[in-house]
């Protein structure tokens, strides 16, 4: 599955240690550095498969190396933290390899150690003692010290080789080290509290006016404040957030608001820690994208079953290798949107996607609540079942199909069958399988080979059944007995974990950590994370969660006016192009290269760099973009070539700037701040607006005609804004989007617009900081990284549970961000600390049958 | 865009062409039991997104003479097949978007007291209702259309959807004429496996006892699937000789080549066809999805495609509100168009259209304000006589609408003594 070489060869260029500064060198975020891919490595350095030697080295590869007896292997390697590290390493043994010695930084650290052996084996894990390392690039030296006597040399006297498998960096800081920021424990006496309370918020949120339908002057108790804890981190959040007391409302100082919502906040926590409570996950079915990956893991497919347009990517080559730690700087890769037919050809004959589900609002297509079955659907299901184990290429496309449908030997084929199922069902509804059930099943398969008298047939049945099964088809936690909430059992976590990272049911290794009860065992469970993070089905958290998360598929059918914005459309003989839909790949790949070389979450507000095509770039850069008509014409639908570039102004990188997320938030002829607005505050700040109230005023849809009355789109919408409750709400999404007034309608930089009036981005954050445009807009999120953590943290948690999050959560994200910070926001962090976290190990069931029809 | 070959449209139509010169019913309901000379009544709901133009929808006239507003104009000629209600409301349940809560609760108008988890006044819908009373009849219980012609997947199920079984649980549309067609009229690709569904439902029966409260619920809209699938293959099956018989063609150009008109009434002759051939007594028909600010091509009324939703707030705009009105006017002779379709389907002494209630309406009056008073509501047919047409029936202001459902309920034969918060039933004859 993995292509390796690819990898490879990117790392292996001679450089001069001169040079390193300037090259990006791969970081494995699990300490293991591969020799294979995870240093800089001069010729003669090559790569060997090692797997016809068997399985014992690590990811089937090392690092090959020759030399003359006083030669050196030079590696660099990147540490990304100062710490103290336990050093180990691996070295392959074999009948002609030499004598090493190990050098770090040009000190020496090993004794001579001789890796001759009569076989090829691997040698076992040595011990190269603890170091201090600075954050930056480091230089290991295997020197050729001699050779045993027993040694053969390799092709001429004098020339050994070696092999390293990999260097092990063991971070021997605790985990938990000063750096996390502690909550600050604020007690101030609930009558203090409710005293500033009344004062700055009672004029609208008293009993008789009960603004927001919301009283505070009559919740004179702690008692009473805590009596509806949704409406009490409400009205913490809004304080925070600087939303409340409005606009021109008298403010409370801003040590009194710290105060406040520091006291507020702790009685919250304080309730909660001592509730215990959590919110029940509604069981729920496998979306479309979940059913392919699923079906291709159960049966061990060559590739998917339908077209999906959920996979926005294209690429025919496997770039998404998290292993590797480096995202390559070149990639050819297409967009499916591109791709002129809506309806995409069939990969198996006669298998086609069901319809997608859609998204919840604020959320995902993945919960419970949302993802129902009608009698359509059923039929669906058991058709498609069917439809894709008698496809007439499945023989040739399922790995498993002699292992599985094939009849051979004189064995009785029932216990043939029973013995196949029996894994199979393990497989299919990631459960153990109790005699009952498995004869069923076995029964089944008996009536159709007795019916039909054809092993194969009979079996491809039975395999369509299994599929259609509800325990297939669902994702399934099991009542707990007695108590309403309970640890998941094993298996169970399993199936939360693969359908978090993989969007599928566990593949073997996880399953059989189940089998063994391994996976509750929390260092096993943070270790498999990120084994898990490290295999290339991760990329699913890009092709579905990020593309939900930022509503990616809005752009698909954003139609930017094809007059004012020409150059958003092209046309190829007489065949009519959305080029701008190109840009949908540059969020994405961000994105991706975050996951492949563990970077901050931050960077998704900012990064230094960021992934284009030729085309995309002049997109940003040139006052005709895509250049002329002719070029445009030339230009080829099925791939482009994405390049990394370094990027030296906030105006771009991150995603919020991305021609992408601009287009889709603007009409045909303007942009639309209040559109963006709610935009940046849903999916960066996870706070999205109400629902919008019922009466909206009228702005024309054209900026030419309300910049021919002399006025901004910014005036025509103050002016609108009549009455309080508007105002309120707005004051708090409009600058969100006005900060992204300096963008036009598909995402190019303008100073004014077009009829030169200037343009006004300035705004408020949080009720205390004032940006002037994008930049400092920019700067003030990374200055205050615990805001978008916690943002991001909610939507992960979310995803990855498959329900909305309820106040109960709020401690587990708290912990989740902290340990985030900690980790200076690696994304790794964020989903190692949900994997870990109470609510995504536990399961909560509702006692009562409520709302039943 | 390619445009749809019309030989391809006309060879689809002239299968309907051939099927409706047949005496269909007579064939199709050699299994209805009762009373001979009386054809069987149908439902069938056409619904609007975001509302109408109100002084365009509102007519001159109120009460007395019946006479058309300037939107319901292309009624003009079956004038005599419908009837007009005005004033009946919905309450709005504050907490849900006003176009999500207007699509999703229009058919069920829930007591605001009886709120889905997720907060909408939403349970069974009357469609869904009726089908309780219908289904035994006919191979399938009831059939939803949607001609949602967009792929951003931007809004929630909320929005997409207008009947359901009950909160939560969608009777989830198709969009794909082609698979309706598949579906409902070949039968033997579309045949699903008895044993599987045997074996399935035993399945599902073994994990009742493992679920607690609020999954057991999801099983059970698995388990009803499952038995609903079960009837109606058999019943499909006995009717299987009669369908093949009627030699229909599948329509050959993909949905997403279509002209917008095209495709709607591809849609509504599919669910004529569904209807005439008595494959189903209910269906629906959502034209398109409420909200879901995304340009849409309108071919052959715009030039350059429109934002449905984004004009409804805009209309205060005369030139925009004129623009609106024509759209509204447009899904107007789109509606006019099945009721032809159904008019020119003969069933004994009398026409489809005849035996039919054929609702057209919107869950919001105006897109402006998000208004649920006053909802627009046009009926065509009459339901064999149980209906009376040519008429504008006002009701008292605050009239719910819901009493509309719950009469139409009872001209299916439903006792119920209410529906939703609905106070008596709307008298209708």
């Amino acid at each position: 599955m993995i292509v390796r070489t690819f990898c490879i060869f990117l790392i292996l260029v001679g450089v001069t240690f001169a040079q390193q500064r300037d090259i990006r060198l791969p970081f494995p975020f699990n300490g293991v550095y591969e020799g294979e891919y995870h240093f800089a490595v001069e010729k003669p350095g090559r790569v060997q498969g090692m797997s016809h030697y068997g399985k014992d080295w690590s990811r089937d590869a090392h690092l090959l190396w020759d030399g003359e007896v006083g030669a050196k292997l030079e590696l660099s390697f990147l540490v990304r933290f100062d710490s103290e590290y336990d050093l180990g390493i691996r070295l392959t043994k074999a009948p002609d390899y030499g004598i090493v010695q190990i050098y770090l930084d040009g000190a020496k650290i090993s004794g001579p150690i001789d890796t001759f052996s009569a076989r090829v084996e691997l040698a076992s894990l040595k011990d190269l003692g603890k170091h201090k390392l600075s954050k930056g690039v480091h230089r290991l030296q295997l020197k050729l010290v001699g050779a045993s006597q027993k040694a053969k040399p390799y092709k001429q006297e004098g020339r050994f080789l070696v092999g390293l498998d990999y260097l092990q960096l063991t971070n021997l800081e605790p985990k938990s080290a000063g750096k996390m920021p502690e909550i600050e424990l604020v007690h101030v006496d609930y009558t203090e509290l409710h005293k500033v309370l009344k004062i700055y918020c009672s004029d609208c949120h008293h009993a008789d006016r009960r603004e927001g339908k919301v009283d505070l002057e009559s919740l004179t108790t702690a008692e009473l404040f805590l009596g509806d804890l949704q409406v009490a981190s409400k009205v913490i959040g809004a304080l925070q957030a600087g939303e409340m007391p409005p606009e021109g409302a008298q403010q409370p100082s801003p040590d009194q608001k710290s105060q406040l919502v520091l006291g507020l906040q702790n009685y919250v926590d304080q309730r909660l820690a001592s509730q215990e409570s959590l919110e029940p996950v509604v069981m729920r079915r496998m979306n479309r994208l979940e059913y392919n990956n699923s079906v291709v893991e159960l049966l061990d497919l060559k590739g998917d079953i339908y077209p999906l347009p959920e996979k926005v990517i294209r690429s025919d080559f496997p770039y998404y290798q998290p292993i590797a730690g480096l995202m390559p700087d070149r990639l050819q890769l297409g967009n499916r949107t591109l791709g002129k037919n809506v309806i995409e050809k069939p990969i198996l004959t006669g298998v086609f996607p069901f319809a997608a589900d859609l998204p919840a609002e604020n959320g995902f297509n993945n919960r419970g609540e949302e993802l129902s079955i009608s009698a359509l659907q059923l039929e669906t299901f058991v058709n498609l079942a069917q439809a894709v184990v008698h496809a007439p290429e499945f023989e040739d496309y399922c790995n498993l199909h002699n292992s599985l449908f094939v009849y051979a030997g004189s064995d009785d084929p029932l216990v043939v069958a029973r013995k196949r199922l029996s894994f199979l069902l393990e497989k299919a509804f990631r459960s153990p399988v109790p005699e009952e059930l498995l004869s069923r099943y076995v029964t089944f398969f008996e009536l159709h080979l007795k019916r039909t008298g054809d092993f194969q047939r009979a079996m491809k049945d039975v395999v369509a059944a299994v599929m259609s099964s509800p325990r297939f088809l669902y994702i399934i936690e099991r009542a707990p007995e007695e108590a309403t909430r309970q640890r998941l059992s094993d298996y169970e976590l399993a199936a939360r974990l693969s359908f978090f990272l993989w969007n599928s049911i566990p593949d073997d290794d996880l399953l059989k950590l189940a089998r063994e009860g391994r996976l509750s065992d929390s260092s096993t469970l943070e270790r498999q994370v990120r084994e898990m993070l490290l295999d290339p089905r991760s990329q699913s958290l890009s092709q579905n969660f990020a593309r939900q998360w930022l509503r990616l598929d809005q752009l698909v059918t954003a139609v930017p006016d094809s007059k004012r914005f020409e150059n958003y459309y092209s046309r190829i003989g007489c065949e009519y192009w959305k080029l701008g839909l190109q840009s949908m790949l540059e969020p994405l790949l961000l994105f991706e290269s975050i996951m492949i070389e563990d970077r901050p979450i931050l960077d998704l507000i900012h990064s230094d760099y960021t992934y284009r095509s030729e085309e995309l770039h002049h997109w940003y850069r040139a006052e005709v973009p895509f250049k002329n008509k002719g070029e445009r014409n030339r230009f080829l639908p099925s791939y482009q070539q994405f390049n990394r570039m370094e990027l030296n102004d906030k105006r771009e990188g991150g995603v919020i700037t991305t021609a992408a997320i601009l287009t889709m938030t603007s009409s045909p002829l303007r942009t639309n701040p209040i559109t963006r607005g709610a935009w940046v505050a849903g999916v960066i700040f996870n706070r999205p607006p109400p629902p919008p109230p019922d009466i909206v005023p009228e702005i024309e849809e054209d900026d030419a005609v309300i910049e021919a009355r002399g006025l901004t789109l910014r005036q025509v919408l103050k002016q609108h804004q009549t009455n309080q409750s508007c105002k309120s709400c707005h004051a708090r999404i409009d600058p969100l989007g006005f900060v992204l007034e300096n963008y036009d309608a598909v995402g190019r930089w303008r100073d004014n617009y077009r009829g030169g009036l200037p343009i006004d981005a300035t705004g408020e954050l949080f009720g205390e900081v004032r940006f002037d445009d994008i930049v400092s807009f920019k700067e003030a999120l990374l200055e205050r990284p615990e805001v978008f953590t916690r943002a991001f943290s909610e939507h992960m948690l979310s995803y990855a549970l498959g329900r909305e999050l309820e106040v109960s959560d709020k401690l587990a994200v708290d912990m989740i961000v902290r340990n985030v910070l900690a980790n200076k926001g690696r994304i790794s962090s964020v989903v190692v600390g949900i994997a870990t976290s109470y609510p995504f190990r536990h399961k909560q069931m509702v006692e009562a049958r409520n709302h039943s029809e | 865009m390619r445009k749809l070959s019309t030989i391809n449209r006309r060879k689809f139509l002239r299968g309907c062409g051939t099927a409706m010169s047949l005496p269909l019913l007579d064939i199709m309901l050699d299994s209805a039991k009762g009373d001979d000379d009386v054809a069987p009544k149908r439902a069938a709901f056409f619904y609007i997104p975001n509302g109408v133009v109100q002084d365009r929808w509102q007519g001159e006239s109120d009460g007395g003479e019946f006479v058309l507003s300037p939107t319901l104009e292309p009624l003009q000629d079956l004038k005599e097949k419908i009837s007009v209600y005005s004033n009946l409301d919905r309450i709005k349940v504050a907490g849900t978007d006003g176009h999500a809560q207007a699509s999703t609760c229009w058919l069920s108008s829930a007591h605001p007291r009886e709120l889905s988890p997720a907060g909408y006044p939403l349970k069974r819908t009357v469609d869904q209702l009726i089908a309780d009373e219908t289904a035994k009849h006919t191979p399938f219980r009831s059939l939803e259309l949607s001609c949602n012609p967009y792929r951003d997947n931007k809004e929630s199920v909320y929005f997409d959807n207008i009947s359901w079984y009950g909160h939560g649980h969608v009777a989830k549309s198709m969009r794909d004429p082609d698979k309706v067609f598949r579906r409902l009229f070949v039968v033997d690709e579309n045949k699903v496996s008895s044993s599987i569904l045997d074996l399935v439902l035993e399945d599902a029966r073994s994990l009742q006892r493992q679920l607690g409260a609020q999954d057991l619920r999801k099983l059970d809209e698995y388990l009803d699937s499952v038995r609903s699938v079960e009837k109606q293959i058999k019943r499909v099956e006995d009717r299987k000789g009669t369908i093949e018989e009627l030699q229909l063609e599948a329509p050959t150009v993909p949905w997403p080549e279509m002209e917008r008109h095209q495709y709607i009434q591809l849609m509504g002759d599919l669910m004529v066809l569904a209807l005439q051939t008595d494959l189903t007594r209910v269906a629906s028909l959502m034209v398109a999805p409420e909200r879901w600010s995304t340009p849409q091509k309108v071919d052959g009324l715009f030039e350059q495609p429109i934002l449905h939703h984004s004009w409804t707030h805009q209309q205060g705009d005369d030139r925009v509100r004129a623009e609106l009105a024509r759209l509204d006017r447009y899904h107007v002779e789109q509606f006019a168009y099945v009721i032809r379709k159904m008019l020119s389907v003969k069933e004994r002494h009398t026409t489809l259209l005849d035996n039919t209630m054929f609702l057209f309406g919107s869950g919001l009056s105006s897109g402006k304000d998000h208004v649920y008073t006053n909802l627009p509501l046009v009926m065509a047919g009459s339901a064999g006589g149980a209906i009376k047409t040519n008429r504008h029936v006002k009701s008292e202001e605050g009239t719910p609408v819901a009493n509309l459902w719950l009469a139409m309920t009872h001209v299916m034969g439903s006792k119920a003594e209410s529906l939703g918060d609905s106070t008596r039933a709307l008298n209708l004859s």
